[in-house]
């Protein structure tokens, strides 16, 4: 529970549903905004229409009332009349709709018809500076609304004033805001809600690599990541995971075997050395000790040798082959080999071959003397007695071939695929294994490659492809 | 002939130190840059033997001080590592050489032998070389043992020509690799084997003192 609490604290999904949700209030919140702000004009043009209608019946009433004693009166009863029409029986007391009328005339008293004491009211809407015909707002002291007020001038001295707080409209607006706040804050606690648990869903799936991943551990790597049913982009994580995953499993797999055969040809020679030593330690004879010894050397210097060619391969697939390149008649270097080669080829029975076309390549001499010193060990070491080993030297395209045929057994069927791999080799082959994989690691290094076959009478075929410098034309032609 | 020999492997230095004092060097020791460079300034050295990888500084690192400082004595360098660095392949055309371990001590003293000798002025060339009833005349190119004259190929000439100019020293496959076919391979058959045993039955003929011998685990010497 308490990892689940941490893992909670700890999610992007918070961060993630900040701002969608930031959005949502902002947007939702000018929406609301705005119509507020258009029913608030709409109610009080309803009420400014209401007000100037009033006014002009006011003004006529006014204007065509003959000023005797009921005028006052009469004034007075329109007013009232107007006052009540607005009244609004779910208000009550100080929030109830207010209506006053002032009549202003010279050299007599005004006529008010409005609530007490009027003196407030007189201040205000002379302070006001009302423009004839427009309704303006006029702020009474005491009065939580301004009063809508439109003025008539009358066409003697004076004018009339018709006031208007509509309490019902406020109230209207009021309960207006309050829903709109209300659905305000719902909407963007949900959208929150809502985005929350849609990252928390997703991010879950995150933390659900992470935790498989985070199990996978050196002992283990066959675990794989679930890879969801939508192929959207934690899916295709899940896959390039999965897919890292396979690619490292069989690294570290490769890398046990290796690491097995190493191990394997490393004991078997030391036992030996430890063997041979231990015999000689107990050697009296003079002659017989100096053998044993001599017999220990020869095992130490096979196995530096196979040490040598084994980081010589580890440094190739680190790609830190440093090649220092230099032109070379490959013809020339091939035919050297072979010549040295050539009495322990004959020692064996084997007939060698050459026919070498001299190409000029780019390449590490160094590299290329043991790779083809690689080459024809492998042909010394492999062949049965009595074969002919065909030694061929080409240009193919813009690549420098070289092909070894020979008519021996050839590559066993279950073996060609993988000979190149360090460490394969045949049943009976008292080598190490690494010889064609470092064929294979140079060629690859300068940008060619190795293919093996066999040839369809028997017998094996290495080719080795280089690219090459030039083809020196003149030359080839005999 | 003094020696410095840097090297930071105790077990290397000491057989290093043994070997070559067997051989009539006067060998001093040290197992890091800064005090191979306090024991090369107090004395004057004819040749230095240097580890690439010292504990605390770079083996070439220590050669350009050394030339700075003004020592001029041919260097040969050690190197763990098989495939060297393109910076000590170029110490071969600065005059000095390098060594990759293991490594025959045999070996080593003969690439020792050759930066030696090139500081000294250079001999006489010899157009005959001799060794017992064996002569080989260097410009005809031909060999003879007693007054028969020997059917060698080139390349058995140039092989029985170094066994010669080493004649009483043990040569390794390595080297004859590297000084007669100018190549350094490693090779997993016994090409250089067969090489020699085919030398050897044209120079060494039944009944005939053998001249060329094979001493198991090193290699090879022709002595009379």
């Amino acid at each position: 529970m308490f990892s689940k609490r941490k893992i909670l604290g700890r999610s992007a999904a918070w961060r993630i549903a900040v701002w969608p949700t930031v959005a949502l209030a902002v947007g939702i919140a000018m929406t609301l905004a705005i119509m507020y702000f258009l029913i608030a004009r709409d109610i009080r043009a309803r009420s400014d229409a209401w007000l100037s209608g009033e006014a002009e019946t006011l003004a006529d009433v006014s204007a065509n009332t003959p000023r005797d004693n009921l005028y006052g009166r009469l004034v007075e009863e329109v007013a009232e009349l107007a006052a009540r029409e607005v009244s609004d029986a779910s208000l009550s007391g100080q929030q109830q709709n207010s209506v006053f009328f002032l009549q202003t005339q010279p050299n007599e008293d005004p006529i008010w018809v409005g609530p007490v004491p009027k003196q407030r009211f007189i201040e205000a809407i002379q302070s006001a500076q009302l423009a004839p015909g427009t309704p303006g707002n006029v702020y009474v002291d005491g009065w939580k609304l301004p009063f809508r007020v439109v003025y008539h001038a009358r066409n003697t001295a004076g004018g009339i004033y018709l006031g208007f707080a509509d309490f019902s409209g406020a109230k209207m607006l009021d309960r207006l805001t309050d829903r709109c706040l209300l659905v305000w804050g719902t909407t963007v606690v949900l959208g929150f809600l809502i985005t929350w648990v849609a990252a928390h869903r997703t991010l879950s799936r995150v933390e659900r690599i992470s935790d498989t991943v985070s199990r996978i551990g050196s002992d283990d790597l066959s675990s794989r990541l679930p890879e969801g049913p939508y192929p959207d982009e934690i899916s295709r994580l899940s896959k390039t995971f999965n897919k890292m995953l396979d690619r490292i499993q069989s690294s570290v797999h490769q890398l046990r075997v290796l690491t097995d055969s190493v191990a394997h040809d490393l004991k078997s020679p030391v036992t030996s050395i430890r063997g041979t030593l231990e015999v000689a330690l107990a050697e009296t004879d003079r002659a017989q000790l100096h053998d044993r010894v001599a017999e220990a050397i020869e095992g130490l210097d096979r196995l530096s040798e196979m040490l040598n060619t084994t980081l010589d391969l580890a440094e190739a697939d680190a790609g830190a082959l440093q090649l220092r390149k230099e032109s070379i008649e490959l013809a020339e270097l091939i035919q050297a080999l072979v010549d040295l080669y050539q009495p322990a080829m004959a020692e064996r029975g084997h007939r060698v071959t050459t026919q070498l076309q001299p190409i000029l390549v780019d390449v590490d001499l160094s590299l290329m003397n043991r790779m083809i010193a690689n080459l024809l060990d492998n042909e010394v070491a492999h062949l049965p007695p009595r074969c002919d080993v065909n030694i061929l030297l080409q240009a193919r395209g813009r690549e420098a071939e070289i092909i070894i045929k020979d008519n021996g057994p050839g590559f066993p069927s279950e073996l060609r695929s993988h000979a190149l791999d360090r460490f394969v080799k045949g049943e009976h082959s008292s080598g190490h294994g690494l010889g064609l994989a470092f064929v294979q690691a140079v060629a690859t290094a300068h940008g060619g490659n190795v293919l093996l076959s066999n040839q369809p009478g028997g017998g094996a075929v290495i080719s080795v492809s280089m690219p090459m410098v030039e083809v020196p034309s003149e030359r080839v032609s005999h | 002939m003094r020696l410095l020999v840097v090297e930071d492997d105790s077990a290397i230095l000491d057989f290093l130190k043994r070997g070559l004092t067997e051989s009539g060097y006067q060998v001093e020791t040290a197992r890091d840059g800064k005090s191979a460079q306090a024991l090369a300034a107090d004395d004057v050295y004819d040749g230095f033997i240097i580890d690439l990888g010292l504990p605390d500084m770079d083996g070439l690192d220590l050669i350009a001080r050394f030339r700075a400082q003004g020592h001029t004595a041919p260097v040969l360098i050690l190197s763990a590592r098989r495939s060297v660095d393109e910076r000590v392949r170029g110490l071969e055309q600065g005059g000095d050489d390098y060594l990759t371990k293991p490594f025959a001590l045999a070996e080593l003293e003969a690439r020792l032998r050759n930066l030696l000798r090139r500081g000294a002025t250079p001999q006489q060339e010899a157009v005959r070389l001799h060794v017992a009833d064996l002569e080989l005349d260097l410009v005809r190119r031909e060999a003879r043992r007693g007054s028969q004259l020997l059917q060698l190929t080139p390349q058995e000439f140039s092989l029985l020509e170094y066994l010669v100019r080493n004649a009483g020293r043990v040569v390794t496959r390595t080297m004859i690799l590297d000084q007669v076919w100018h190549m350094r391979i490693d090779p997993a058959t016994n090409v250089v084997d067969v090489q020699i045993y085919r030398l050897r039955k044209k120079v060494d003929e039944e009944g005939q003192h053998p001249l060329i011998h094979t001493i198991r685990g090193m290699g090879y010497v022709l002595k009379a």
